[in-house]
């Protein structure tokens, strides 16, 4: 259904919501290949190609970042702040999945330039369709700023 | 020296002044009193020497019997007199004296005058001897009362000096006495300025100063007076002031470290407690959607039992969450419209569930000091109470309006649901407390302590009424103006 080159990074450390979340996925026929990394550090490595990742220096950036808040090493807040502050990575569209509904983290996502803010709700079928939405929406109808990508 | 201890000085003062004025007055009414009665007594005496040169004249002159007895008659007269003169100072004494003498040494020649002229016989002619020794006696005669009358104006001239030293006196003790009081009077403003004006400027400074929050400023005011003791009395004041206030800004710190806490607290039961619920809700439907078909209906009832306990305890750590935020967060109060803000929640939940028919009436234009989103919170829950306790009703009615209860305005929802009985009244506004089962009206019992909570922090009330089978009525107020109350730190000038 979707472009299938699009990759989507999901930054989750929780095992069982990576599972639900890429069940989410599948079950919302959302083809992309979806990369996994398990913390905020990780997942600054992956953007930018370092480290464990320094082989994605020529591969484009993913299509969408699906971030969690709470993270091990640095938080899903830091992470964002940090894609923000670089020009190669300031216009790439950053979703907060989260547990938290803390009103602050709410306004500090936004106000740090998240894109969009969805909280994980504990009824599967709701997250499922809250996924459906988010895919639908990222992946298909929005017009990406165009690509830059790292040197 | 205490400023009531110099007031009572310069009061004394300016008594003993006045005091001496009057007792100067006194004296110098007596001494003119005196004074002039001595000049009358001195008019009589010269009154009655010039009565005695006029009988002597007579006397020499025709020589009657009658003129003779008159003039001793003044004679003993002026003698007594004289004896009862007063004497004041030893010029006046001198006088006197001389007027003494002058009347007895003119007696006396007046007896030599008539033992020398009594012997004639009427008609005879008297010796030129004789009527020389006569001449020689009458005229001493004259001479000594001429000059007995000099000295009896001179007394007279005593007793006007007399009275004029006594008026200079006067005046001169009542210049003294109003200077005396001019400087008392200067003293006591002078001393009015220093140690009560300037003392108290000092001090209305310092409590507009202390007013302003400058818990520093000291008065050191270091006299020993009243004012002294009550600038000691404000210092020490305001030192307690002082460490009170640290006391207070240490104790706000703890509370403030003591809410971040708790917020830390609440951001990890809200994400972390949630994650496994997730988790069993998520694979129990996985479990169904993926092997369903392998399962009997008793494994698939547990699986959504599991699906359904999950989500329950998702709801209640959400609701508790609410809790908690409505008792930490920062009241901002608004005038805010009631009326629109209950239609804006009948909508939603009329298109929530299209199926029932509830019948609104709400009445218009109530208005109240709020926090919005607070208010919005316990009227969501409060409305859909009375829309869940509705659902079996079969002509369902929900009531919005505003009435007058114990001088209080109130506004109040009521339904003609289900209701219950009053005896568990108390009971409804405790977390976690239910009057229905599960079963038959869904709930986590924390929707009630929620709303009680938000009018409390709005400085109001909640109460109900309400009869089983009857429906139950929500009356609640809010502080008429509590943002008000809490901005009156300065009194509108």
């Amino acid at each position: 259904m979707s472009d299938s080159n699009k990759v989507i990074l999901l930054v989750e450390d929780s095992p069982d919501d990576v599972t639900l979340t890429l069940r989410a996925f599948k079950r919302s026929h959302l083809m992309n290949p979806i990369c996994v990394v398990r913390d905020g550090i990780e997942a600054l490595d992956f953007l930018f190609a370092r480290e464990a990742y320094a082989d994605r220096a020529a591969l484009p950036l993913p299509e969408l970042v699906i971030l969690d808040l709470k993270l091990p090493k640095l938080d899903g807040l830091g992470v964002l702040k940090t894609i923000r502050a670089d020009e190669r990575t300031q216009l790439l569209p950053v979703v907060i999945l989260t547990s938290s509904k803390e009103e602050q983290d709410l306004i500090t996502g936004y106000s740090l330039g998240a894109n969009s803010y969805v909280r994980k709700p504990v009824d599967f079928a709701e997250f499922l369709e809250a996924v459906k939405v988010l895919g639908l929406y990222w992946l298909m109808l929005n017009q990406t700023a165009p690509q830059r990508t790292p040197q | 020296m205490k400023i009531s201890t110099k007031g009572q000085l310069a009061t004394a003062m300016a008594l003993a002044t006045l005091g001496l004025i009057a007792a100067m007055i006194w004296w110098a009414n007596t001494e003119v009193h005196e004074a002039d009665q001595q000049r009358r007594q001195t008019s009589e005496i010269a009154q009655a020497l010039n009565d005695l040169r006029m009988v002597s004249f007579e006397y020499i002159l025709h020589r009657t019997e009658r003129a003779r007895r008159q003039e001793e008659e003044v004679a003993q007269r002026l003698q007594r007199m004289l004896a009862a003169h007063p004497i004041h100072g030893p010029a006046q004494a001198e006088v006197l004296a001389d007027l003494r003498e002058h009347t007895q040494s003119t007696h006396r020649l007046f007896g030599e005058f008539r033992a020398g002229t009594a012997a004639p016989q009427p008609g005879l002619p008297v010796d030129e001897a004789t009527r020389r020794f006569e001449a020689q006696l009458s005229s001493r005669l004259l001479i000594l009362q001429q000059e007995s009358l000099a000295a009896a104006l001179r007394l007279g001239d005593y007793a006007t000096a007399r009275i004029n030293a006594a008026q200079q006196r006067v005046v001169a003790v009542i210049a003294a006495g109003l200077l005396l009081m001019a400087l008392t009077t200067i003293g006591g403003a002078l001393l009015i300025s220093r140690s009560v004006l300037r003392p108290i400027a000092r001090l209305e400074q310092a409590t507009r100063e202390v007013a302003a929050g400058n818990w520093g400023f000291k008065l050191d005011i270091g006299s020993a007076d009243e004012i002294g003791q009550m600038a000691r009395h404000f210092d020490a004041m305001t030192q307690a002031l002082r460490d009170s206030f640290a006391q207070i800004e240490h104790s706000n710190r703890e509370l403030a470290a003591l809410n971040k806490e708790i917020e830390a607290f609440s951001y990890s039961v809200s994400h972390d407690l949630r994650g496994p619920l997730r988790s069993m809700d998520g694979f129990s439907l996985a479990l169904l959607e993926d092997y369903g078909d392998k399962l009997d209906d008793e494994a698939r009832d547990s699986l959504q039992r599991i699906r359904n306990a999950s989500q329950r305890m998702g709801r209640l750590i959400d609701e508790l969450l609410g809790l908690s935020r409505v008792t930490r967060a920062e009241l901002s109060l608004r005038t805010v419209n009631l009326s629109e803000m209950v239609r804006e929640i009948a909508d939603g939940l009329d298109k929530q569930q299209p199926d029932r028919k509830v019948r609104w009436e709400i009445a218009d234009g109530i208005t109240v000091q709020a926090d919005r989103s607070l208010l919005q919170i316990a009227l969501q829950n409060l409305l859909e109470n009375a829309w869940k306790f509705t659902g079996k009703t079969e002509h369902p009615v929900i009531r919005v309006g505003q009435q007058r209860h114990n001088g209080e305005t109130e506004c109040f929802i009521a339904d003609n649901g289900v209701g219950f009985d009053m005896a568990y009244a108390n009971r409804l506004f405790g977390a976690f407390q239910r009057l229905h089962h599960e079963s038959e009206f869904a709930g986590t019992g924390i929707g009630l302590a929620t709303v009680q909570r938000i009018f409390r922090r709005h400085g109001g009330s909640i109460r109900v009424q309400a009869r089983p089978g009857e429906g139950a009525t929500f009356y609640f107020s809010l502080k008429e103006h509590p943002h008000e109350r809490l901005e009156q730190g300065h009194p509108a000038g």
